[in-house]
């Protein structure tokens, strides 16, 4: 009480309000409960983040952020209040999680053409986690890279080139990859214009500084270029988008999968004697879907498995429609229509909702559930070109990342919110620009739709970082230091 | 008096009509100015004229000298009327009438004037009482017994004058006419007549002498305007009233020239000198005064509204307050009063009583004006947001292409023509670098290159509707060529090869049509494979036009393409042709130049109807194909029609169609078919011409967005509703920017996605651009 006459005695001067400080992350979390702390109401983040380091006496301080109420303080607390209309007397629960480091450009891998699709190979990536068989070393993380001139690239981290695909007369693609993935330490399945969807056997020395990409297995049953492509492992199912408008479920073992579709086999009735020659001089097994879902009316940009669920897969397209597939029968479940061609999709398992990348340059957070009433539940806002690649945060279930035609990639917090007029609108906590801008010395000019350095795809590995590549040629990898320490490698 | 009304008579008879006369009447032209001026002139002519000037000028001259010895042959010929100053002067009496003249023997001779016979002036009837004794006083005669002589020479014997007694006698019994006067020239009593005494009466009374005559009797019009019917004459009319009057053109010439060299001077009047007086100053206070420009800090005075009835000194029972109202004005406070007076009956305007207030009013008046800050008041009260027609705002209309998503980069010079597949994955170019290119759309990617001509360019590229096969047209030069770019699976990849080679054995087959060959002009034109480099490259058909075309529109089925060789040159019976692939068949369905407007520009098949629009500089015709008529002519009122795009859904909606027309002076013209052949709107958004437009196709979006060669394209919201009541409504949505303008030349071409809200331009700074 005497505290309360207190307060009210000096509120002209500072208003105070009592706090709960807690976190849930162990490592920098109060060593015993100090209680209800009174604080001054002006105290922003950055003296909060002062107290709680001096609170953990830590030597070194660490950047916290402030969580109240499941969304960020980005003002001061009497700014909070006031906005939410809480009274200074109640007592604020208030969560601190370490901050997002700036991610810091770490290297960049160039190459001949550009590069549509990454991917990576680390112990916490998800083909090493479901490879049972395969033990993965440390040290030994795989940067994979699939690019337009219809080549796939293996890197390791020192940015040499371990492995190059065959080229279209040894049984490559014949035009340009636009998916790439890591089945397995030893399985790599991609997908291109050429309309094939195909397995490659990857094989590495003892060395560690050569490899081998042998063709597995053709998948024919698109009639256009696939886009998209997403793995299962463990079910050995592949789910590809393609732009004649279905969604391909297909088998990676070669005695699942049903013959291939004669007349898809370009060797038919090739039309110029050149591109007969182009074809077959190693012989691949070729093979068919296991089901082309078609209900899509447009391009499908993606396709990905349920992260809980190997037999729901869900697919985006630019007919503006997220569907849900039950992969088992291949029948259609639900259609959520948005406003937008959709480009990009991303499941987030712990909140039961798909992240769409949409044309009209944001990412729409959608419930797929057939319960949900509202079909967007947030739009997350900030970039100015298509998004079209989108990835989960393995430290937080709340991170997203997006990359996008504007040439640069966004961190997302789903916390990070503000409420505009349409709605809870999301804000990007960081903004990765390309390294290639600023190697030419205009990082400050603006590209017309991100000419020249378009973000293709992107990818984040809690031990690599942050993986993008992109119409300027070069895989670049980003890495927050605060991220790495707080994995305790 | 007889010769007087005899003159009268005559010139009644030959006087010219009156009323012209009357127009130069002496009067008139006697004033003072005109005929000192007028005389002078006729004597200057005289002098220079030759010398067959005419009488009548001399004539004239004569009459305003005012010669009295006019005889009556002048007066015949003269048009003027006759003055009556020659009645007026009879030689006079005074003068000798005769004149000595010298005779042949040099003696005297007495030379008499003529006796006037009309001249009774001598001669008088004797009267019987009259003296006889001639012009003598009777005063000679005083001393005499006599007073005078008769004819005979006897005395005549001065009357016997009367006694007192008589007279006092005569006084008594006057007899009858007594004046009690002598008569001077007999001596005798002046008596009297009853007669003269009447009329003496009558002169006394200033009344008229003589009995029976009536002052006022009717006038009896000799001449009037009346026709009568029995006229005074019954001689024909002479001539020169039916003539125009050489004499009177001459006068009213000599008065217009007169008039030209300011010789007569219109009649001015009198200018009103102000009497000024030199010694007083006036000071004008407003003499430098200079309007005052309209400015915020300077408000005039308001108005006071005019009187009303109630202050009317008699104003009516109704406005004028009973006893409660007045008792309740006298009551409030005089800042409270709604009015600051009364209305009060005066009954009439003397009655009213000076204004007693009159010096508290001004003084607060003054007052007012001196400390009360005055606030200017607009006096329409009208929101001129009001005024504007009630447009949906663009954010309600999303989606529309707002920003540049990707750019095409790769072309060398100018891109010229581009064209979105039906699918909506790729995108076709084509430049002045000779190549055409197919493109990822969403990423900018170039798939497919094929150089087809090395010095020209690429004027047109557009993709075969519909997504049973991949076919591409290109114009190039004098070329088009029909592509299958390596972007389709096999099985489509086949089927458009087969629909391209299906054609050359029917070709082969065919026989050319008689009439066709005998013209030498349209020699039909052979469609022909490609060289071994082109057919590398995907070219699977050549078609050779030998004019440039510059336009391919295909028919929705796929089967045919009609294309349009705008350039001057180009022969009116092959500007427009129309190309089977089926068949690898070209014709040329117009033998003659569409009238009015040059060349042909562009031509497109209807979306649905077998309908073909063609352009020319001017007009839009619709020719149905199926009865081969023309249905209709638009009439944009362009002076260059670039372009133009048929609404793919309008015919279907039961609308009549909708056409946007573009033209190069800038103009961007919404026809409604129903409507009108005139435009239904137009819009002059851009600053220079505009090159291109086009709807979007899929129907699913109601846009539309034309190209224009200062950089931008400009996207609009035209909503075709169904019902036939309600119009076209077209809001302007937005304005991109992007393209550089190179060579006086800004964006060429554009299309739009079949399915998104996107576009795509093409520019002349060698780029291409897809908006969403």
């Amino acid at each position: 009480m005497s505290d309360e006459l207190n307060s009210t005695a000096e509120e002209a001067a500072q208003r105070q309000v009592r706090v709960q400080l807690t976190s849930k992350q162990e490592d920098v979390a109060l060593p015993e409960n100090t209680g209800p702390i009174l604080v001054p109401t002006g105290l922003r983040r950055y003296a909060l983040s002062t107290l709680v380091n001096n609170l953990l006496g830590s030597e070194k301080p660490v950047p916290f952020e402030f969580l109240i109420n499941g969304t960020f303080l980005r003002t001061s607390i009497d700014e909070y209040l006031t906005a939410n209309g809480i009274s200074a007397e109640t007592t604020l629960e208030i969560e601190y999680v370490r901050a997002l480091i700036p991610p810091l450009h770490i290297a960049s891998f160039e190459h001949d053409d550009w590069v549509s699709a990454t991917d990576v190979l680390s112990e916490a990536s998800p083909a090493a986690s479901w490879a049972s068989g395969a033990k993965f070393s440390k040290g030994q993380e795989r940067i994979l890279s699939g690019s337009y001139d219809g080549l796939l690239r293996i890197w390791n981290m020192s940015s040499e080139i371990i492995a190059t695909s065959p080229g279209p007369s040894e049984g490559g693609h014949t035009a340009s990859i636009k998916a790439a993935k890591f089945v397995s330490p030893n399985q790599i399945a991609t997908a291109g214009l050429d309309r094939t969807v195909r397995l490659w056997k990857y094989t590495e020395d003892e060395s560690d500084f050569s490899g081998k990409v042998t063709p597995q297995l053709e998948l024919y049953g698109h009639k256009s270029g696939v886009d998209s492509l997403a793995v299962h492992a463990p079910s050995n199912r592949l789910l590809t988008g393609s732009s004649d408008h279905t969604v391909g479920f297909w088998s990676t073992k070669k005695a699942d999968a049903p013959a291939a579709p004669e007349n898809l086999l370009s060797s038919g009735h090739g039309r110029n004697s050149k591109r007969r020659k182009m074809n077959t001089s190693v012989s691949t097994a070729q093979r068919g879907p296991l089901a082309l879902m078609s209900g899509h009316t447009g391009p499908v940009s993606a396709a990905i498995f349920d992260a809980k669920d190997s037999t729901v897969g869900y697919s985006a397209s630019w007919d503006h429609s997220l569907r849900t597939w039950d992969l088992v029968t291949g029948s259609l479940v639900d259609t959520r229509t948005t406003s937008h061609s959709l480009l990009s999709l991303e499941h987030l398992p712990e909140h039961n909702l798909l992240a769409a990348g949409t044309s009209a340059r944001h990412i729409t957070l959608i419930d797929p559930r057939a319960s949900a009433t509202t079909v967007a539940a947030m739009t997350l806002r900030g970039h100015t070109n298509a998004v079209v690649s989108l990835a989960r945060d393995p430290h937080s279930a709340y991170g997203l990342i997006s990359g996008s035609h504007d040439g640069t990639c966004r961190i997302w917090d789903i916390r990070s919110t503000k409420t505009d007029k349409d709605g809870v609108v999301g804000e990007s906590v960081y903004s990765i620009a390309r390294k290639s801008i600023e190697e030419e010395g205009k990082a400050d000019s603006k590209r017309v739709g991100g000419e020249g350095v378009k973000v293709f795809s992107v990818c984040w590995d809690p031990a690599i970082g942050i993986v993008s590549a992109g119409e300027d040629k070069r895989i670049q990898i980003n890495r927050g230091e605060g991220v790495l320490s707080s994995t305790k490698q | 008096m007889v010769a007087r009304t005899a003159s009268k008579k005559r010139k009644a008879v030959t006087r010219d009509v009156e009323e012209e006369a009357g127009v130069f009447s002496g009067d008139e032209l006697s004033a003072e100015n005109l005929d000192g001026t007028l005389s002078d002139n006729a004597n200057d002519l005289s002098e220079s004229e030759d010398d067959d000037s005419d009488d009548s000028e001399v004539e004239l001259v004569d009459e305003f000298s005012d010669d009295d010895d006019e005889d009556g042959e002048e007066e015949l010929d003269s048009d003027e009327i006759p003055s009556d100053d020659d009645l007026k002067t009879l030689p006079s009496t005074d003068e000798p009438n005769v004149r000595i003249v010298k005779d042949a023997n040099g003696n005297d001779r007495y030379l008499y004037d003529e006796i006037n016979p009309d001249d009774n002036s001598d001669f008088s009837e004797a009267e019987d009482n009259a003296n006889t004794i001639g012009d003598i006083p009777l005063t000679f005669y005083d001393q005499y017994p006599h007073i005078g002589y008769d004819i005979n020479g006897k005395k005549i014997m001065r009357p016997a004058k009367g006694e007192a007694l008589d007279a006092l006698l005569d006084s008594i019994e006057i007899p009858k006419g007594w004046t009690g006067l002598t008569d001077p020239s007999t001596g005798k009593p002046l008596n009297l007549t009853q007669k003269e005494l009447e009329l003496l009466k009558k002169v006394q009374m200033n009344e008229i002498t003589s009995e029976g005559y009536d002052q006022y009797e009717p006038l009896v019009e000799y001449f009037s305007g009346e026709q009568e019917i029995m006229p005074l004459s019954a001689a024909p009319e002479p001539k020169r009233r039916f003539v125009p009057s050489k004499h009177e053109a001459k006068r009213v010439m000599k008065i217009v020239k007169a008039i030209r060299e300011g010789r007569i001077q219109p009649y001015k009047a009198p200018e009103e000198r102000e009497e000024e007086d030199d010694d007083l100053i006036n000071y004008d206070l407003w003499a430098d005064e200079a309007e005052r420009p309209d400015h915020i800090m300077h408000i005039p005075a308001p108005k006071l509204p005019p009187p009303g009835y109630e202050e009317s000194y008699h104003p009516p029972a109704e406005y004028l307050p009973d006893k409660k109202e007045r008792k309740e004005w006298e009551q409030t406070d005089p800042e409270d009063r709604e009015k600051d007076f009364l209305p009060n009956d005066f009954g009439s305007l003397r009655r009213v009583p000076g204004y007693e207030s009159y010096v508290q009013e001004k003084f607060e008046r003054c007052l007012d004006l001196y400390l009360a800050p005055r606030v200017r008041r607009s006096k329409l009260n009208i929101d001129p947001e009001s005024l504007l027609p009630k447009l949906p705002s663009p954010e309600e209309l999303k989606p529309f292409p707002t920003t540049c998503a990707t750019v095409f980069r790769g072309h060398k010079g100018r891109v010229r023509s581009l064209n979105v597949d039906p699918t909506g994955i790729w995108l076709a170019t084509g430049g002045d670098d000779g190549t055409v290119r197919v493109w990822e759309i969403l990423t900018g990617r170039q798939l497919w290159s094929a150089k087809v001509s090395d010095e020209d360019a690429v004027n047109v590229v557009r993709w075969r509707p519909g997504k049973d096969a991949v076919v591409l047209a290109a114009a190039a030069g004098d070329d088009i060529f029909l592509a299958v770019p390596p972007i389709a699976d096999p099985e489509i990849e086949k089927a458009s090869l087969d629909l391209l080679d299906a054609g050359w054995g029917y070709a082969a087959s065919a026989p050319a049509p008689v009439g066709v060959e005998a013209n030498k002009v349209n020699k039909p034109v052979s469609w022909i494979r490609p060289s071994s480099a082109l057919a590398d490259a995907g070219i699977c058909v050549v078609i050779p036009l030998r004019y440039v075309p510059k336009s391919i529109s295909w028919h929705r089925r796929g089967d045919y393409f009609v294309t349009v060789c705008s350039g001057a040159s180009t022969p009116a019976s092959v500007a427009i042709s129309i190309h089977t692939v089926s068949k690898h068949l070209t014709q040329f369905p117009f033998r003659r130049r569409l009238k009015g407007g040059g060349p042909p520009q562009t031509a497109h098949f209807h979306p649905s109807k077998p309908i073909l629009f063609v352009a020319n500089q001017r007009s839009i015709r619709a020719y149905d194909l199926s009865r081969q008529l023309l249905v209709k002519i638009l009439q944009p009122g362009a002076r260059w029609i670039s372009s133009f795009d048929i609404h793919p859904t309008s015919s279907t909606a039961s609308g009549g169609d909708n056409i946007i027309v573009g033209s190069y002076d800038r103009r961007l013209l919404w026809h409604d078919l129903d409507l009108s052949q005139r435009p239904y709107k137009t819009l002059r958004y851009h600053r220079k011409a505009i090159r291109a437009v086009k709807f979007h196709q899929g129907g699913r979006y109601p846009l539309f967005a034309d190209a224009s060669d200062d950089g931008s394209l400009q996207i609009f919201h035209g909503s075709v509703t169904g019902d036939m009541l309600s119009n076209a409504s077209i809001v302007p949505l937005k304005v991109l920017k992007g393209h550089k303008i190179t060579g006086e030349l800004g964006v060429l071409d554009i299309d739009w996605h079949p399915r998104e809200a996107w576009c795509v331009s093409a520019g002349a700074d060698g780029t291409c651009r897809l908006w969403m």
